[in-house]
């Protein structure tokens, strides 16, 4: 048995739990031990490599970031089973929106869904330090639909030839669009490079223009302000029954030696994002605590939140020049922040350019095998024709979770060590199911407006994969100020153990309609901040 | 007869093979000391290039030119080459399973490579090489009658040697580009200079 000592101890080393480490490295002298299942995956010497091989093979450029044997089944889609330094962050696209003021208050303004209990005034000063420290590249929107505090920490990503002519086009269609907001270096920073625009962003930046987590690990590592257990599988928390205070956290070592290991801590965090987080606080059931920890409010596990999307592509009177920036796009906020409304929809929305429908093809519309020049000419005339430039447009449009979208614990898959894995079930709330079908219409119906204005048309258009999952899911342990309805307060403590804290995504409400890494990380730096408080 | 251009593929042929067999025995002694490697059975590489590049000259555009369509031919070998069957396949969001890749693609390519071979002499009594380029192209026709078309497959994902050939060349920065008419260069780490300008139209060598 491996015994450890900690004062603070966090689980998980994803993208949240590093920020929050960081903070809490510079805010207390107290000792910060992270676990880790997984191990490091690929070096960032060796990540050009990897990038060479993804592209000509389809290869995954991060070696073994997984357990074979710990998986989540069910509806997973927008899951990643990465256990891996650095988490899924280590692959994510690196877009980081805020999400709108509306999201904090959809019940008060709106009369569904749920409050936050705070408010986007209160997060916007951990958006912004989200933002430096990973180093966001952004450009203010509209102030009346992107406010903040602060200026962006770098300038943003240009908006290149092609996005410049679709921005123009959104424009005429009456919608502001801007350069999207991403934690990527517009400018050399950190000693990290300026993006080069290898458009790899997701699965792998061989640059370093892309944040992710293994730089602040490899940092604080190396500093000795944290120490990083890796390849450690923590399996259990215990309780005092009697204070309610989490005493130890126990596992094992994820070698074939498997040995036992049992941490001690005077405060532990749980940040293994919305599935691994409520999946241990379940397996933690014991006599005194039969349904799992932190869960007299029967909560845990529940209300999965996440979004889906519409998505088309439109072909539109104009040349572009696909591949100049693949995967850099223009957002919009404007319908985030509808003001009132007769009936509820609030969505994104991002412009691509693309080269669906300019792409090479083996034979022509009449069925003619294309071989050698006559190829190339037909590719040609397609890829350079004046009237029929691309468009992708995307609109993420939020999903109000039902209390039964849920983990619960699949007693019939273990892992190696007789665990049940958990399985996801994804329920929309009564008045997001009544919704769907008209809200998707309505987006559709944009979409359709925008194709007219620009006198193009519609090529293509489809809805998410319809009942998979959601989209950047959070939840599971939602935060709010009765104990009874809510796992965690306001800043992520248990309301059942006073020295468990809840970090990033699964605390949260619900799962707005963009991407949620840079909400994930805001909520977990306020965790922090009061971590510190808590002495 | 052989052409000048026949029995220089024909000596990379030979090279090509004289490699494989360099690298089968270098495999060998390193797999003599690797148990779990020896459980795996050796990876045959190389193509006939007399055949592949005879091949290549009927799918790949003249504007090429000889040089690069040799070019691009000796790029599809070293990438099929280089294919590890069975890594691991890029999980992101979307799935929780882990999926792999197909196993090596390159032996049934190999059989179809000769193939088309066996198919030149029953109907034209000529190997496939020998055929003028309208000839191959006719053989082709037949050979791929059932391919769907509205798009090249990736690669690995192609079922003939000669779509993958092709598709191989056509995911190229290079190949876009021609199409294009412009120097983007997509799908390769370059600069955030001069992303806000039309991209300039290629020099008249890369055309």
């Amino acid at each position: 048995m491996r015994e450890i000592e900690t004062d603070i101890l966090i689980v998980g080393s994803g993208i949240t739990a590093a920020l929050m480490a960081l903070r809490l490295s510079e805010t207390t002298t107290r000792k910060i031990t992270v676990v880790e299942a997984g191990g490091p995956s690929t070096l960032f010497a060796d990540r050009m490599q990897a990038r060479a091989r993804y592209m000509a093979y389809g290869e995954s450029p991060w070696k073994q970031d997984h357990l074979d044997d710990q998986n989540a089944l069910g509806t997973t889609w927008g899951f990643s089973p990465s256990m891996t330094v650095g988490g899924l962050a280590m692959h994510w696209g690196g877009v980081t929106p805020r999400y709108s003021p509306e999201d904090f208050t959809l019940r008060s303004l709106y009369g569904i869904g749920d409050d936050w209990p705070f408010t986007y005034d209160e997060l916007d000063p951990f958006y912004q330090e989200a933002e430096e420290r990973m180093g966001v590249a952004g450009e203010q929107g509209p102030p009346a639909l992107d406010p903040r505090g602060k200026p962006y920490p770098l300038p943003p990503l240009p908006i290149n030839y092609n996005l410049g002519i679709l921005q123009q086009w959104a424009a005429n269609a009456g919608i502001a669009a801007w350069s999207n907001p991403s934690a990527k270096n517009s400018i050399a920073r950190d000693g990290r490079a300026q993006c080069q625009r290898c458009d790899t962003c997701y699965p792998v930046c061989p640059t370093g223009a892309k944040y992710s987590p293994d730089f602040t690990w490899d940092a604080l590592v190396a500093a000795g302000k944290v120490s990083l257990l890796t390849h450690t599988l923590v399996r259990r928390l215990q309780a005092d029954s009697r204070t309610g205070r989490i005493m130890r956290a126990t596992g094992n070592r994820t070698d074939p030696q498997g040995e036992p290991v049992s941490i001690s801590a005077r405060t532990f965090v749980l940040a293994g994002g919305f599935v691994w987080t409520p999946h241990l606080l379940l397996l933690s059931r014991d006599a005194s605590y039969p349904e799992g920890l932190a869960n007299r409010s029967g909560n845990v596990g529940r209300y999965l939140a996440g979004h889906r999307n519409v998505n088309a592509y439109l072909t539109l009177p104009m040349q572009l020049f696909p591949g100049i920036n693949v995967q850099h796009s223009l957002v919009s906020k404007q319908f985030m922040r509808p003001g009132k409304q007769s009936r509820y929809l609030r969505h994104d929305l991002r412009i691509w350019e693309s080269s669906v429908g300019s792409e090479p093809r083996l034979r022509d519309e009449h069925g003619e095998l294309l071989l050698g020049n006559a190829l190339l000419a037909d590719w040609r005339n397609r890829a350079t024709a004046t009237n029929a430039g691309t468009a992708r447009v995307r609109a993420y449009y939020d999903v109000l979770p039902h209390r039964e979208s849920r983990l619960t614990l699949h007693d019939a898959t273990q892992n190696r060590f007789g665990d049940p894995m958990p399985v996801l079930s994804f329920r929309d709330a009564p008045e997001s199911a009544a919704l769907r079908s008209w809200q998707e219409e309505q987006i559709r119906e944009l979409f359709r407006r925008m194709a007219k204005v620009g006198n193009g048309k519609i090529a293509r258009m489809e809805n998410s994969a319809s009942d998979l999952g959601q989209e950047h899911p959070a939840g599971g342990c939602r935060m709010g100020t009765d104990p009874a309805t809510s796992v965690v307060d306001s800043f992520g403590r248990a309301h059942d153990h006073e020295n468990l804290w809840v970090a990033g995504a699964p605390a949260q409400v619900s799962a707005s309609c963009c991407n949620g890494t840079l909400t994930f990380v805001a909520v977990g730096l306020r965790t922090a901040a009061a971590i510190a408080k808590s002495g | 007869m052989t052409s000048p251009q026949n029995r220089t593929s024909r000596r990379s042929f030979l090279m090509t093979a004289g490699t494989f067999a360099a690298g089968s025995l270098a495999a060998c002694e390193a797999r003599s000391a690797d148990p779990a490697a020896a459980a795996q059975p050796l990876r045959t590489t190389g193509f006939d290039r007399v055949g592949l590049d005879a091949l290549s000259d009927c799918v790949l555009p003249d504007e090429l030119g000889l040089e690069g369509r040799r070019a691009a031919t000796a790029a599809f070998v070293a990438w099929a080459d280089g294919y590890d069957p069975v890594a691991e396949e890029m999980h992101g969001y979307g799935y929780a399973e882990i999926r792999y890749l197909p196993p090596d693609p390159a032996p049934a390519w190999r059989a179809q490579l000769a193939g088309l071979d066996i198919l030149a002499r029953r109907s034209r009594r000529k190997r496939f090489a020998e055929l003028d380029t309208t000839a191959r192209r006719d053989l082709l026709a037949v050979v791929l009658r059932r391919e769907r078309g509205d798009r090249l497959p990736a690669p690995l994902a192609a079922s003939h040697i000669a779509v993958a050939l092709l598709s191989h060349w056509a995911s190229s920065a290079a190949a876009h580009d021609l199409a294009m008419g412009r120097a983007v260069t997509p799908l390769t780490c370059r600069t955030l200079n001069n992303v806000t300008t039309e991209p300039s139209s290629l020099p008249a060598s890369r055309t």
